[in-house]
């Protein structure tokens, strides 16, 4: 493509509206290819999650949205621009972070605030009081970041990029190192953003985190995609539910369970079986084991079936045993 | 809880804004101003112990007087300080002004704002280049002062043997100090290379300090005559030339030449290192 507009209303006039395209990314670190033809497209205003197990590539792919790695093959578009025509111009309206925020221990988190926005251009005085009452840290605020928490690091982070006024705001993993409080005001937070029009393309490995905020997904895993869509499609995609399944007697139940060819029953994860099938079917199967008094000692639900799905899309269950 | 979320396009830097955020950064380190008060308070116990020595040190170039002349003690405390003073004072902030970011994973925590490369470059490169000369004007102050105030300010024998008076030995001495600049700022460019390359803090700021002292060893060589003149420190020794009689600058002004080379070969190198590294730290 030859024509580079810098106004992303020109592009929203000749199709859609993207704030991300990549087309046929790929980048190798030395011998291991981390991101293997990825394309993406993200449209403005949508929470677009791209998901994958560890090593997917998945941090790689927003190293190079954000001009941190360059990309072996490829282009990446954000808001119709592009590093090689418009250099840093690129971040005009992008704001986020890779990995865990990073920022310099003998400085304050007021500090970095002030010192980040001299490196924006200059904003209004009164947005840093602003963007630290959003993530609720005014009160540490003027404390050294040498002294703060993970959980405080990660919300400067977030603090720091709202300070960008962004339209486009980027979060790897921003659930990562979270207590269960922090990662439901996370997901309210993007949540909240969003509702207010921002796009927001994040990272995860976690599939109810997407499933629960995300709008589209791409899976990924080993550098490459292996699904892209809406999360209503995912859901039809969606295998039977799966179950942990102890007895006194595992043999015996995998015996009986040969009765029911809708059911697979194999050995599980460490002990017991595992157990997936339609529910009818799996009801019947531990009523058939009742009945031929195998004792049952638990019987409890393991992934939640988009879980299945992302393993199974991402086979990282074979990995996992071809390493083991 | 406001949730600002507007579209208004960011502005762009100005480098002298990047500057203002590296300057600040530095000015927040506790070690910047050890450093600075160093530079200011070391050379007067140097003075005084120099000064209460009963025999001078006289196999150094102004020893002989240094005891009992203040100019002449200037002069020795100059010389000493370029063996490896100004290269280590120097090295402390060049050497880990780029090395920081690795260290604590910040590069891309300032590459995802509005400045560039480019940009963030030159303005660590300003800071540090400024900070070089703070360090050498501070010592050169200290230096001269505190030994004219312990010694006192009597005209100096030159070098030639001629007697120079008091006011063209400050003016002389003065200049001698200044003369340092060039080869200062040349090790401050090769410490900025070597944090770039190294990405190691403790790198950036051994390495010159290093190489400075390999750099004189391989001066004090025999047979090397072509090779001596292109050494940064040989250029710490040019002022020697502006205390003979007649004096002669030929060697001033080669060593600033060769110190300018060196500079932009070293920024040069670095410039390009940096812009073309991929950041995956941090
Ligand atoms: N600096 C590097 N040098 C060499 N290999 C790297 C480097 N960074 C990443 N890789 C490799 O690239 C692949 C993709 O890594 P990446 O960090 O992008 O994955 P990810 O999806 O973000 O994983 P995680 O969920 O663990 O964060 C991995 O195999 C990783 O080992
Ligand atoms: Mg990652």
């Amino acid at each position: 493509m030859t024509s580079t507009s810098t106004d992303p209303r020109q592009l929203s006039a000749r199709g859609p509206d993207l704030a991300v395209e990549a087309v046929g990314l790929c980048k190798a670190y030395g011998p291991v290819i981390a991101v293997d033809d990825m394309s993406v497209q993200v449209a403005t205003g949508e929470v677009y999650g791209v998901l994958g197990p560890n090593g997917a590539g998945k941090t790689t792919f927003l190293r190079m949205l954000f001009g941190l790695v360059r990309p072996d093959a490829g282009t990446i578009r954000v808001f119709g621009r592009t590093w090689e025509d418009d250099d840093i111009g690129v971040l005009d309206g992008v704001a986020g972070f890779i990995e865990s925020p990073r920022f310099y221990p003998y400085l304050t988190g007021r500090q970095h605030l002030d010192g980040l926005a001299l490196l924006d251009g200059g904003h209004p005085p009164e947005l840093v009081d602003e963007v630290l009452e959003v993530v609720e840290m005014g009160d540490r605020a003027h404390q050294r970041v040498g002294t703060y928490s993970y959980g405080m690091r990660q919300r400067l982070g977030v603090a720091a990029s709202l300070l960008r006024e962004p339209r486009l705001l980027v979060l790897d993993e921003p659930a990562n190192g979270l207590d269960p409080g922090g990662i439901r005001d996370m997901r309210a937070l993007v949540k909240r953003l969003a509702a207010r029009g921002l796009t927001v393309l994040l990272s995860s490995h976690d599939m109810d985190e997407v499933e629960e905020i995300c709008d589209n997904v791409t899976i990924m895993s080993r550098g490459t995609v292996d699904f892209h869509g809406t999360i209503a499609r995912l859901r039809t995609m969606a295998p039977d539910p799966g179950y942990a399944l102890a007895t006194a007697d595992d043999t015996r139940a995998q015996e009986i369970a040969r009765v029911f060819p809708g059911l697979r029953v194999g050995p599980g994860h460490g002990t017991g079986l595992t157990v997936v099938g339609p529910r009818p079917e799996v009801t019947a199967y531990v009523a058939r084991l009742v009945q031929a008094q195998v004792e049952l000692l638990s019987f409890t639900p393991t992934r939640t079936p988009l879980e299945e799905l992302f393993f199974m899309l991402t086979d990282v269950d074979a990995d996992r045993a071809a390493s083991a | 809880m406001t949730t600002t979320v507007t579209t208004c396009p960011l502005a762009r830097p100005t480098l002298r804004a990047v500057l203002r955020w590296e300057t600040f950064k530095l000015r927040s380190q506790r070690r910047t101003a050890a450093v600075l008060l160093g530079a200011a308070l070391l050379p007067i116990p140097v003075a005084v112990i120099i000064h209460g020595q009963a025999r001078p040190p006289k196999d150094t170039l102004f020893g002989r007087f240094a005891t009992d002349n203040g100019f002449a003690l200037a002069l020795l405390i100059l010389g000493f300080a370029s063996q490896w003073v100004l290269p280590l004072l120097t090295a402390v902030v060049a050497g880990d002004i780029f090395a920081s970011e690795d260290q604590h994973g910040t590069w891309k925590t300032v590459l995802t704002r509005s400045a560039s490369r480019g940009q963030l470059f030159w303005a660590k490169t300003l800071t540090a280049g400024g900070f070089a000369t703070l360090v050498l004007g501070l010592l050169a102050v200290s230096a001269i002062g505190s030994s004219l105030l312990v010694v006192g300010h009597d005209p100096v024998t030159g070098l030639s043997g001629q007697i120079i008076a008091s006011p063209s030995a400050l003016r002389l001495v003065a200049e001698s100090w200044a003369s340092m600049l060039p080869a200062t700022w040349a090790f401050t460019a090769l410490a900025i290379l070597l944090s770039v390359w190294s990405r190691n803090p403790a790198v950036g700021i051994a390495a010159p300090v290093v190489l400075g002292m390999v750099m004189q060893l391989v001066g004090a060589l025999g047979g090397i005559e072509a090779i001596r003149p292109l050494l940064i420190t040989t250029s710490y020794e040019s002022w020697h030339g502006l205390l003979t009689q007649p004096s002669f600058i030929g060697p001033l002004v080669q060593g600033a030449a060769v110190s300018a080379v060196w500079t932009a070969i070293s920024l040069g190198t670095a410039f390009v290192l940096l812009r073309r590294r991929d950041i995956t730290g941090g």
